[in-house]
């Protein structure tokens, strides 16, 4: 469904992705994780054809899309939940949702419209009897799920979603990641940016692991929670890890914060 | 009774147009978060283009005014596209501020250069019988003007309320990261109201050419009136932008009618600055907080430094070279000379409050009145000393900025340059009304020269040694100060406010201390200036010289001290140099700040530095 190939891109004189290659398939649940400044975001927007693609293939459903402009995009098929939610507080609930089907605003009719904001506030009840209100009246958790129902309205079949359990209560993250498999589930094909590498790895059909904007390692969501590669440097104390590679973790620290404080 | 109504239906009218142009600014605001201070330039081109369709084509009025209003709006989207949408991603808002300015000074010199500086008078649309309802006289050109008015308010309202580009405009104003992901295609949003701006900014100029006399320089005072009506309504609030326009009709007509015509200007400002320490968020600003997203977002760039032996060298090199300056040059340009160090004073005081603190202040033309009337009056009328009287007047000034301080103490951005802005035009409207203290519009004569004692200051080159020594001791004083810790807090204010105060810095007593020294400061340049010039008029220390001194400082370049002295200097030598050229002056200004701006951030001498830079690296 999307396969990138070797893709540069960044900002001004500094590349932040340098050869990136992924695919995700039709109907499954990607993860991508890495540690800050890995340059998930930074594929994030390239994605959504906001900053331009320097070098390499996008490809989505087989069309290529480099030189797609970021609306049409949109139109096309794939949808965007952008890092840090990004909701517009001073817009009610239901002109946040509507702005979710700017990009097809010529094609559909408002009375579609409104039948895509009902068949949203059905999958997020929360949001139904608030739409009138200002998005910024709402909760932390309620305005990320406002976030995802707003990509919800381009009616996407792949929708990219950055850093949603940002900021939010443990309980809270688990809601939304349930609501993740969900979508996968209703046929969605799902590319999730994640620092919370444990729980986007339960719940991914596959997953990348980002590097100084490479993807160093691949596998099923299994392998790589199984993997003590991983476990080391995503997943913190890990449960698989015995004792005995306790001594190996701390060297791969003190190895990181040298690389880190020298760079 | 009878006249008051009639009082209160001229208000009214006048309102409406001053309603239409601030719906032009707070839709620009709305959009960008930048007040867009050229929208009185759409108005004035708008006008004169009507007129010449009208008058010089023989265009029937309603084809005239549809051109009139198309070419505008064109006008405007290439400007937009050329000049104000690429730099909104770059520049922070003060900036914007500015370069808005720089903007209108530049329309304003086109039109000076196409139309000259003869003032232009406009038949109203049907006849010049004014209509007389039950006994109120309306002047014939009334309804067109309410029936404008509504129209576009009641455009604007569906726009905004109503439509899907109306929910991407707002979206992409406050967050345009968002606008973008969802698809909004913000930059072309952008220039899609600054082009409407623009439109709306020709009809409303347009339909008010009947009633008044128009120049190349009205684009000033219809600014300034949108600018107020903004300010009073709330920023950001459409039916805010209404009222006030329409109290500050009324509010004006009445102190003209039935207190003095000179002070309708003064009172109107006086309200303002009422306005914005009672409610700074205007009557309709309502509790809903604009979180300005996009200052946030904003990278401030480092403000070029000096230091090092290679900086003392070259700072003797070129004292030795100011110094020799008199023996090489003589007459006219020796005078603009020491005109030129005599403003940098004053620029150097905005560099403080500006360059360093971050606080965009166009007070400096008030507080140089302030010096310059305080000064020669003491001097030409009591025989005080010059440089006693130069004195008194800093006192006065600093007064003036600890009270101004008052209100801007709370306020940032926009409103802060608003506030300051309306302390100049009230200082204006003051030197201009009370006649018999300054003299008003045909100024103060016979001022005499600067003394030291018994060592008169009558020429120029003696002048010039005596203004030089100063900046040199001034410039010591003041690079000493920016290294301490307070220059450090200074800048720390300028690049984080909340993080300045969460690291300890009382940042209100800095932002007042580093307001009230440019103010002194401004005070100073402006008494020698009255002495050098013995003579001093309202126009030539009224607000557009706060403009001036803020494309002064950023083409030298801010935080750097000296960089106002380039800036000074070109500015003050073009004209001296290009005499035939006066004509192109006001287009030059223009240009030259907008030019800045976008190529040149860092100003003359970090163009230069990194030029030197990129000579090395080869």
């Amino acid at each position: 469904m999307l396969e990138i190939d070797g893709l540069h891109a960044g900002y001004g004189e500094i590349e932040v992705l340098r050869g990136v290659d992924l695919v995700v398939n039709a109907g499954e649940i990607v993860a991508l994780i890495g540690a800050n400044g890995a340059g998930k975001s930074t594929l994030a927007k390239t994605l959504a054809g906001l900053l331009p693609t320097r070098l390499g293939r996008i490809s989505f459903e087989g069309k290529p899309i480099e030189q797609v402009g970021a609306p049409q995009r949109i139109a096309l098929g794939m949808a965007h939940v952008p890092e840090g939610r990004q909701i517009v507080g001073g817009l009610s609930v239901r002109d946040n949702l509507r702005l979710g089907a700017y990009a097809q605003r010529h094609r559909l009719a408002q009375r579609e419209i409104a039948q895509r904001i009902s068949a949203v506030c059905q999958q997020f009840p929360a949001l139904d009897h608030r739409l009138g209100e200002p998005a910024g009246n709402l909760s932390g958790g309620q305005q990320q799920m406002l976030a995802i129902a707003r990509a919800m309205m381009a009616q996407p079949r792949l929708l990219v979603l950055d850093e949603p359990s940002l900021g939010l209560a443990p309980t809270l993250v688990a809601g939304i990641f349930r609501m993740i498999v969900g979508l996968r589930n209703r046929g969605i094909a799902i590319l999730l940016s994640e620092q919370n590498a444990r729980m986007s790895l339960a719940i991914a059909d596959r997953a990348y692991v980002m590097e100084m904007g490479r993807i160093t390692l691949q596998g099923t969501g299994k392998e790589l929670l199984d993997s003590s590669d991983v476990a080391g440097r995503y997943l913190g104390v890990g449960q698989k890890i015995a004792a005995s590679a306790t001594d190996e973790r701390r060297m791969r620290l003190a190895r990181g914060l040298k690389e880190i404080l020298h760079g | 009774m009878n006249q008051f109504v009639q009082i209160v239906v001229g208000g009214l009218l006048q309102g409406g147009v001053f309603a239409i142009i601030a719906l032009g600014i707070s839709l620009v605001y709305r959009v960008t978060g930048i007040v867009n201070l050229a929208q009185g330039g759409f108005c004035i081109l708008g006008a004169l283009l009507l007129y010449s369709l009208q008058l010089d084509l023989g265009w029937p009025t309603a084809l005239a005014f549809l051109a009139a209003v198309i070419l505008t709006a064109a006008f405007g989207v290439a400007l937009g596209a050329a000049t104000f949408v690429p730099a909104l991603a770059r520049l922070p808002t003060s900036s914007m501020l500015m370069l808005t300015a720089g903007l209108l000074t530049f329309i304003g010199g086109l039109t000076l250069i196409v139309w000259g500086s003869q003032p232009y008078i406009v038949p109203p649309f049907s006849g010049e019988q004014p209509i007389d309802v039950a006994g109120i006289l309306v002047p014939s050109q009334g309804p067109w003007i309410a029936v404008v008015a509504i129209i576009i308010i009641g455009g604007i309202w569906y726009l905004i309320a109503r439509t899907d580009i109306g929910t991407a405009l707002i979206a992409s104003a406050e967050n345009p990261t968002a606008a973008r992901f969802m698809g909004v295609n913000v930059a072309r949003l952008t220039l899609f109201s600054f082009g409407l701006a623009a439109a709306i900014g020709a009809v409303s100029g347009a339909v008010v050419a009947p009633i008044m006399s128009l120049q190349f320089d009205a684009g000033g005072f219809f600014t300034n009136a949108g600018f107020i009506a903004v300010a009073l309504g709330g920023m950001a609030s459409l039916p805010g932008a209404i009222a006030g326009g329409l109290f500050l009709g009324v509010a004006e007509q009445l102190a003209a009618g039935y207190v003095s015509s000179l002070f309708a200007n003064g009172l109107a400002l006086a309200l303002l600055l009422v306005t914005l320490l009672w409610r700074p968020q205007g009557f309709f600003g309502g509790s809903r907080r604009r979180r300005d997203v996009r200052d946030e977002q904003r990278v401030y760039r480092s403000v070029v430094r000096f230091s090092g032996r290679g900086t003392v060298v070259a700072a003797a090199v070129l004292v030795v070279f100011l110094a020799a300056l008199p023996y090489l040059v003589g007459g006219a340009l020796l005078s603009s000379l020491v005109i030129t160090l005599i403003l940098f004073i004053a620029v150097l005081g905005l560099d403080v409050a500006m360059g360093y603190a971050g606080q965009v202040s166009l007070g400096q033309s008030g507080f140089m009145a302030l010096g310059g009337y305080a000064a020669a009056i003491l001097a030409t009328n009591y025989d005080v000393a010059p440089l006693l009287g130069a004195a008194a007047g800093m006192i006065v000034s600093l007064f003036a900025a600890l009270l101004l301080s008052v209100v801007t103490m709370r306020l940032q951005g926009a409103y802060l340059a608003l506030a300051t802005l309306t302390f100049s035009l009230l200082i204006d409207s003051l030197t201009v009304g009370l006649v018999d203290v300054t003299g008003g519009p045909s100024g103060l004569v016979g001022i005499p020269s600067l003394a030291l004692g018994p060592l008169s200051l009558g020429t120029p080159r003696a002048m010039y040694f005596f203004v030089l020594a100063l900046i040199v001791l001034l410039i010591a004083a003041l690079a000493g100060g920016m290294r301490s810790s307070f220059g450090r807090a200074l800048y720390a204010i300028r690049a984080d406010q909340t993080a300045a105060a969460a690291l300890g810095i009382n940042v209100p007593r800095y932002k007042v201390a580093a307001f009230a020294i440019s103010a002194v400061l401004a005070s100073l340049s402006g008494s020698l200036y009255a002495f050098d010039f013995h003579f001093l008029s309202p126009e030539m220390v009224s607000t557009p010289r706060s403009f001036e001194m803020i494309a002064m400082l950023i083409v030298g370049g801010e935080g750097t001290l000296i960089g106002g002295l380039p800036g000074a200097a070109l500015i003050t030598l073009l004209p001296t140099v290009f005499q035939p050229l006066a004509l192109y002056k006001t287009l030059a200004e223009g240009a030259i700040l907008v030019l800045a701006f976008q190529y040149l951030p860092d100003g003359l001498l970090g163009g230069a530095r990194q030029l030197g830079r990129w000579a090395m690296a080869r």
